[in-house]
């Protein structure tokens, strides 16, 4: 097992301008300042459903108390300008009538009631003809609504249960008369006096529904399962609208723009592009095993069934390698072997077929890494989810208390974080490798290389730290000083990793300017 | 399943006292089966369906009147929202502005007032809108009564 100090000098390969000291404290203050930042713009609110329904109740009153109405004309109002109460004035102020007439109010002078008015009028102990059941009824059996058709209490109920039941179209619902053509809404009120307990809460969940979906900065979070609301603030100008990242409390990252896992560094179109690529070579790549390889010393079958790529064969071969280039880990150790080399010469006239290979390798090589990343990144969420019985059993073997013991938590919300982040930067890979390949330049691909050799060398460290040393500490014998060096080592490796990925991304976001402002870079510039 | 039942017999019961007041319907309900119904409709005047007689056939949900029936031509029919084969009707009323305030006898009505007013905008039958799209009133006017001519009137001897 190497020592902590060994793993900490290998951050800084290619960090020449730095020593230890000053590199973490540099380090330590970007974290800072990007922290502060972030909690400053961050732009999305999560919604819960109580959130959603205490900020509906509030629009109603103010709605209510502005324009003296009652809770269910105000309900329809906001229904029908999607949720907001300044939109709803402002509509109202410009044409009280046009307003009225688009959600069914109908004006006041007509008829005083709004809403439900159970019909009194009819003076003569005559029955009332139902238009709809074509039923006799006594006049107290009906009931209408502003306009003042009647209907027989069944029929209404009958209606209205039809409506809840066909879905969000009854929050629109109108007088059924022909004659009337929708000019009186049936709100809130007669559907509390009218419908059945259990419609009642559906229409209370269309109602709470449609404060998400009736307006485009709102959507629930994908995760399935989820009942948390995202509510996207818009960036505003300067910002080149890139920042869709969303992570709902539920913990499901996701894109705000298309609603997919998120896939920063690459954008939606790249990401479409991705998956059409992966469903045309399905049958190509069905070969490659992400899972299960043989050992590359004595060939017996490896299931990979862990996070990091430092794999170890059983007994007696035990032999250590790397799982995706199969290097002998005492020669790999944690260089990172995340570059592509391209095979073929390119001063002889290569044939199609040979050229459709050369493609064909290309395209496997990012391909595997990137559904190797993402398997990895299951297993860490897997991980993550059990972790709070992990940390139960670490807190008795070591004898901390679980409170000290969050670093852990941490570490592995960064490893989820950063696994994804290293999938998908091998999308872009793949494509600035085609671009380049294409163009016959060399000049982005060495720097993007690199960057993501680092961040990925970082990764893998923290992973196989928090994975298997985090076991020794689990399983085996309280020993608190080491204990202590593990603590800071996880928290090193934790808060460099998330460096090193902040840095590729925001290298990736420039699209790696750096080397097109200076032509040549001075320690990344091959030829 | 009772309810309209119930209600369909409201309908027939109205439609025989109601058969001398609207001269251009005539709704017969099925011997055997109260969900099938068909009507015979006047063409309205002053359109190129005048002096045709078109056969409606109903068929009747279930869930009547909370569901619209289902209603079609059987006559032939060059109309934009009537489809040229199946003789189906592109109405809001039979979808989803339907309510259960319409009956048979007012859906009728309101298949007449569509031969009137045609909405090319919603064409079930393609060559119809297009004409009538393309300011073609003429030769839209011309096809209806031709196809008027050949299904919809009695055969002279
Ligand atoms: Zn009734
Ligand atoms: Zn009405
Ligand atoms: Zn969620
Ligand atoms: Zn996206």
């Amino acid at each position: 097992m190497e020592s902590p100090e060994q793993g900490h000098l290998q951050y800084i390969s290619g960090g020449d301008e730095y020593t230890d000291e000053e590199e973490i404290k540099r380090q330590e203050d970007f974290a800072t300042e990007k922290s502060k930042a972030s909690a400053a713009n961050k732009n999305y609110t999560i919604l819960t459903e109580e959130d959603i329904f205490r900020r509906q109740g509030d629009a109603m009153a103010s709605v209510c108390s502005v324009l003296s109405v009652s809770k269910t004309a105000a309900c329809l109002l906001l229904h029908r300008y999607n949720w907001s109460a300044n939109v709803v004035l402002e509509k109202w102020f410009a044409s009280e009538e046009s307003v009225r007439k688009a959600v069914g109010l109908l004006p006041e002078s007509t008829n005083p009631v709004i809403g439900m008015s159970r019909s009194s009028s009819s003076s003569s102990f005559d029955e009332v003809l139902c238009r709809i059941c074509f039923e006799n009824f006594p006049p107290e059996s009906f009931y209408s609504a502003a306009c003042g058709h009647r209907f027989c209490e069944s029929c209404w109920k009958s209606y209205i249960r039809t409506a809840i039941n066909d879905g969000a179209g009854c929050l629109t619902l109108r007088c059924p008369e022909t004659s009337c053509g929708g000019a009186a809404a049936v709100g809130l009120d007669m559907i509390g006096l009218l419908a059945s307990r259990e419609d009642r809460r559906k229409y209370n969940q269309f109602l709470l529904r449609s404060y998400v979906e009736e307006n485009r900065n709102r959507k629930w979070c994908p995760s399935p399962g989820c009942a948390f609301a995202v509510e996207y603030h818009s960036a505003g100008g300067d910002d080149d609208g890139d920042d869709y990242n969303v992570t709902c409390n539920c913990s499901h990252s996701f894109c705000w723009n298309c609603t997919e896992e998120s896939h920063r560094p690459v954008d939606c179109e790249t990401l479409e592009k991705w998956k059409t690529k992966n469903d045309a070579e399905s049958n190509n790549t069905q070969w490659i095993r992400i899972n299960t390889k043989p050992c590359p010393q004595c060939n017996r079958p490896i299931e990979k069934n862990q996070g990091c790529n430092r794999i170890a064969c059983l007994p007696p071969c035990k032999f250590q390698f790397c799982w995706l280039c199969l290097q002998n880990w005492s020669v790999h150790g944690y260089n990172s072997c995340n570059g592509y080399k391209s095979t073929t010469e390119k001063l002889r006239i290569a044939t199609e077929e040979e050229i459709n290979r050369k493609h064909f390798n290309r395209y496997t090589h990012f391909y595997e890494r990137w559904a190797s990343n993402e398997n990895s990144k299951k297993k860490a969420l897997l991980d993550l989810g059990r972790m709070d019985g992990q940390l139960e059993k670490l807190s008795e073997a070591q004898s901390q208390p679980k409170l000290m013991l969050d670093f852990v938590v941490e570490a592995w919300k960064q490893i989820v974080e950063c696994r994804r982040i290293l999938k998908w930067s091998y999308v872009y890979g793949y494509y600035l490798s085609e671009e380049e390949e294409e163009s016959d330049v060399n000049v982005k691909l060495p720097l993007f290389v690199y960057l993501q050799g680092q961040a990925e060398s970082g990764l893998e460290r923290l992973h196989h730290c928090a994975e298997q040393e985090l076991e020794q500490f689990i399983y085996g014998e309280c020993n608190f000083e080491k204990f202590v060096d593990f603590r800071s080592k996880l928290k090193r490796l934790t808060r460099v990793t998330g460096n090193y990925f902040e840095n590729l991304v925001g290298a990736l976001k420039n699209g790696l300017s750096e080397v097109d402002s200076n032509g040549d870079h001075k320690r990344l510039r091959r030829r | 399943m009772q309810a309209s039942r119930a209600r369909l017999f409201k309908e027939y019961k109205e439609v025989q006292r109601e058969k001398v007041a609207d001269p251009d319907i005539q709704l017969v309900c099925d011997d055997s089966n109260i969900f099938k119904w068909t009507a015979l409709i006047k063409g309205p005047s002053e359109t190129p369906f005048e002096g045709g007689v078109f056969q409606l056939a109903f068929s009747v949900p279930e869930q009547y009147p909370l569901q619209p029936p289902q209603v079609r031509f059987l006559t032939k029919i060059f109309h934009p929202n009537v489809h040229f084969k199946t003789g189906e009707i592109c109405l809001d009323i039979l979808k989803n502005a339907w309510s259960p305030a319409w009956t048979l006898q007012s859906v009728c009505r309101a298949i007449i007032a569509l031969m009137a007013h045609p909405e090319p905008d919603s064409p079930l039958n393609c060559d119809s809108g297009n004409l009538l799209r393309a300011g073609d009133v003429r030769g839209y006017q011309s096809m209806a009564r031709m196809y008027t001519r050949l299904a919809a009137m009695p055969k002279k001897g």
